[in-house]
């Protein structure tokens, strides 16, 4: 089995560029796409993207708020200000103490653009802001294997790593040690990792589980 | 008095035992044999006030000491354990809870085992006990194979089923419980009972457990909650009785929405089983297995996805090309087939026309070839038939060898340290830049989101207004603190964490570096000269001591080329050391002479070497078993490991002539 990442910005982009310059587009024999997806690969969705990191000051929340137009603030319910940003589309929880956490980015390269806008507004608004311990701290990503997969079976061999009870959550929980990766594995071969720190551990973890996933396939 | 027991000095079994005295004393020859016995009547006194028990009730638990009745009012002092205060607690409430599920009292002693466990593992602490008694109770129905739901369970502590839920995993995981898998057969009779059937509640049940039975082999079990399933199947089976079951019912005795059951009703309904007559389905079992409803649903989106994308790219004319050729297919393998299988009718309506003699070649040829075809097939299937008698014996062995095929977890893999590890750790040694770096970023986005100080004041202005609680609330704690400080209280303590139960170590360099880190006992001492000495007993501590940190993330680069890559070494050695003395007995003098002298993490390297080979044999006998056997269970291995050991001294006393070593053991002996 493959699997790789889905790339499909860029794939797209080329493809309407072509159709948009060219009129004659129908008459020319179709151009090959410049990724040819692998027939059996199965494509893995980055869904969220969690990344941590400090302006090395402290921070008038207050004044952030009051001076920012994409944010809120009640101390009453949650400690920090709650800003959001539309492109990319991205949330940011900022606390006094400087720390931020930037949740909500579809990518890496997302999550890194977004941290630092808003590194940026909190410049703009005069804190003398640095930009430290910029750190991914969680990537949540999906997969659909295509087949269905006997559950009890997989609890009952697994147990040490894993939990199924229908009776709470209809899916299976492994908590995979080495990369330490938590999944969730539905019956209908829909697999969600949780925890990863970069793509590769999610590379690695659906190396690793998808074998076993295929010797527990239902036929 | 025939008591059954006999006298260890005579052998009569004239035994008298005196109850008062409480002693027990042989008649023939006089000699006391046992005193201070433990009776099990009750006597009485009079006293000044009444009448009072003589003596104490000592119960079949305690381990010794004197146990008060009526702990709980008068602990202080009377030397009852706290733990054996804590352990009856639980045992009443555990009893109450089971006398409340209607469990037996064989349920409530297994539930006590399972909070002894706990407890020893000390994953009681910062849980509340309603929690742990539940969540105990419900392992024990797992395992037991009751008709118990978490939620009954959860019903009668008064507690979160979901916190109940999360509780009893940890439990069972930490506990290395392996529970199997809910069935939601367990379930159908107890709710058969409340639905009212009268005298054909038997005979619903089983059509309802037939019916369950069919969705298993569907797959429309899996991932979903057995009380579903269950009040499905028991509404179907009891309208094919002729009862008028609603569905309001069903969801009122087995506790699920309404949507929840129609949407199962409406799942089975899509299975061809639903398809059967009553008469077929209570007799017919069809073959084929369905695929779970939520993965027809994802390719059923998948199907219709690709169909939206399919509009755009393919032109009329592919659909048209491909509608072709599979019209094309089917008529040729339509035709194909027919001829060479299905004859007959063909032949009965040529026969009598007066056609050409080729068209009548040509039926004989294909006449022919499906005689052969038919012959041949059967002569293949014969011969499969007769070779498969054979194997079938042996396939069936296999089955119930590993009747749950599939891989298993490979512990090796994870244990193994791998290149990204290294340069994880690696990255991290490095720092990182410290400035912010806005060259790519666009200003005049960023410059949106910015108010003017306008509007910033008016911001803050209806931010006041809305949080002007927050800020009184504020206002009144900081007085308060402030007031505080002028009277000078001193500032509240942060509580000290609970220290961390100091786990068995393997050798006593491991348990006195576990003790330094739990606390500096003296500043006197010279703690690194203390860190020397280990270090100084040899190789053999060392990859013990990495072997126990493998668990927690190495820290530096050399630390992590140290660990060994497989780690269940750890455990091993532990076993080593600890069938040490079956070796030690016939072994030779020099080295007893050693462990004597030294700690005995010294001894272990020499003695690695003539230990090596019964080591191994023990290896290969336990290892399994020394995956997942934790510290509790330590206790069965070790008698299991000592006759090995004793056999394998055995074997060598037969060979002492030759063997120079072991002989010299036993010069000491007679010395």
């Amino acid at each position: 089995m493959q699997f790789h990442f889905k790339n499909a910005d860029a794939g797209e982009d080329v493809a309407t560029k072509t159709v948009a310059l060219n009129p004659h587009a129908s008459l020319q024999p179709q151009q090959p796409s410049p990724y040819v997806e692998p027939k059996d690969a199965h494509e893995v969705k980055l869904q969220n993207i969690v990344a941590t990191f400090s302006v090395a000051c402290e921070l008038d929340l207050r004044s952030i708020n009051a001076r920012t137009r994409n944010s809120e603030y009640t101390p009453k319910r949650f400690h920090g200000v709650i800003m959001r940003m539309h492109s990319p589309r991205c949330t940011a929880l900022i606390f006094r103490t400087g720390k931020i956490i930037c949740t909500g980015a579809r990518n890496e390269i997302e999550a890194n653009i977004g941290s630092r806008k808003f590194a940026r507004i909190l410049q703009k608004l005069g804190f003398p802001v640095k930009f430290v311990d910029y750190k991914l701290q969680n990537i949540v990503a999906t997969v659909d294997l295509r087949f269905p997969i006997r559950l009890e079976n997989l609890n009952q061999v697994h147990g040490q790593f894993s939990s199924y009870e229908p009776e709470m959550f209809p899916g299976l929980i492994y908590r995979m040690v080495k990369p330490r990766i938590v999944l969730l594995i539905f019956v209908n071969g829909k697999v969600v990792f949780t925890g990863a720190k970069s793509r590769k551990d999610i590379m690695d973890c659906l190396e690793a589980i998808s074998p076993i996933l295929l010797s527990f396939r239902k036929t | 008095m025939s008591t059954g027991l006999k006298c260890r000095n005579c052998g009569s079994n004239e035994i008298e035992e005196d109850s008062a005295r409480g002693d027990r004393v042989c008649m023939n020859c006089g000699s006391v044999l046992e005193d201070s016995l433990i009776v099990s009547e009750v006597q009485f006194e009079e006293l000044g006030h009444g009448a009072a028990a003589i003596g104490q009730f000592v119960s079949a638990e305690s381990s010794g000491g004197a146990t008060n009745y009526g702990y709980g009012k008068f602990q202080v002092g009377s030397g009852t354990e706290s733990r054996e205060v804590t352990i009856k607690k639980a045992k009443k409430d555990i009893t109450l809870l089971c006398q409340q599920l209607q469990l037996s009292q064989h349920c409530a002693d297994t539930a006590v085992n399972f909070f002894k466990l706990a407890l020893n593992r000390n994953l009681t602490r910062g849980r509340r006990s309603t929690h742990i008694y539940a969540a105990c109770v419900y392992m024990t129905c797992r395992t037991q194979g009751t008709s118990h739901l978490l939620i009954d369970i959860s019903d009668v502590q008064q507690i979160c089923s979901y916190e109940l839920g999360r509780t009893y995993l940890k439990l069972s995981h930490a506990l290395c419980i392996n529970i199997p898998s809910v069935d939601p057969c367990l379930y159908i009779m107890r709710f058969a009972n409340r639905l009212q059937l009268g005298s054909k509640t038997h005979e619903v049940s089983m059509t309802a457990l037939r019916i369950v039975q069919r969705m298993k082999k569907d797959c429309m079990h899996s991932g979903r909650r057995p009380t579903g399933l269950c009040g499905a199947a028991l509404l179907i089976a009891a309208r094919m009785h002729d009862f008028n079951r609603t569905i309001v019912d069903i969801v009122g005795v087995v506790k699920i929405h309404e949507s929840t059951l129609r949407k199962r009703l409406s799942e089975f309904a899509e299975t061809p089983s639903s398809g059967l007559t009553l008469e077929e389905f209570m007799t017919v079992d069809l073959e084929r297995e369905q695929d779970p409803p939520s993965f027809k649903a994802a390719r059923k989106k998948d199907r219709e996805r690709i169909k939206d994308i399919g509009e755009f790219e393919l032109t009329e004319l592919q659909r048209q090309i491909d509608a072709h050729l599979e019209k094309d297919l089917e008529k040729n393998t339509n035709t194909m087939l027919r001829k060479l299988t299905k004859f007959t009718e063909v032949e009965a309506t040529d026969k009598g026309s007066v056609a050409s003699n080729r068209i009548a070649e040509n039926e004989i040829e294909l006449e022919e070839s499906r005689q052969f075809i038919e012959q041949s097939n059967a002569e293949v299937i014969q011969h499969f038939i007769d070779s498969n008698t054979e194997q079938k014996t042996d396939a069936t062995h296999n089955m119930v060898a590993a009747n749950i095929e599939g891989l298993r977890p490979d512990i090796e893999a994870i244990c193994r340290v791998t290149q990204s590890d290294l340069e994880d750790v690696e990255r991290a040694k490095q720092s990182e830049e410290t400035e912010l770096y806005v060259e790519d970023l666009n200003d005049d986005e960023l410059d949106q989101y910015v108010l003017t100080e306008e509007e910033a004041l008016t911001k803050m202005d209806m931010w006041k207004n809305l949080n002007a609680e927050y800020l009184q609330k504020q206002k009144e704690r900081e007085e308060l603190l402030a007031k505080e400080r002028e009277e000078g209280k001193p500032e509240r303590k942060k509580r000290k964490p609970r220290r961390k139960p100091i786990g068995p170590s393997t050798t006593a360099g491991e348990a006195i570096e576990k003790m330094l880190q739990e606390k500096k006992i003296s500043n006197k001492i010279n703690y690194d000269i203390l860190k020397t000495l280990t270090e100084g007993m040899g190789a053999a501590g060392e990859p013990v001591a990495s072997g126990s940190d493998a668990n927690s993330k190495p820290i530096t680069l050399d630390e992590l080329q140290l660990t060994p890559i497989i780690v269940e070494e750890g455990p091993i050695k532990t076993k080593r050391g600890r069938i040490k003395p079956a070796f030690d007995l016939p072994g030779p003098s020099r080295k007893r002479g050693r462990a004597e002298a030294s700690l005995p993490t010294a001894d272990l390297t020499p003695k690695q070497a003539d230990t090596a080979e019964p080591a191994v044999v023990l290896e290969d006998h336990d290892d399994a078993e020394y995956d997942d056997v934790d510290e509790a269970d330590d206790v069965h291995v070790e008698p299991e490991a000592e006759p090995e050991a004793t056999l394998h001294d055995m074997l060598n006393k037969g060979a002492v002539g030759d063997d120079d070593e072991y002989g010299y053991g036993f010069e000491e002996e007679e010395y």
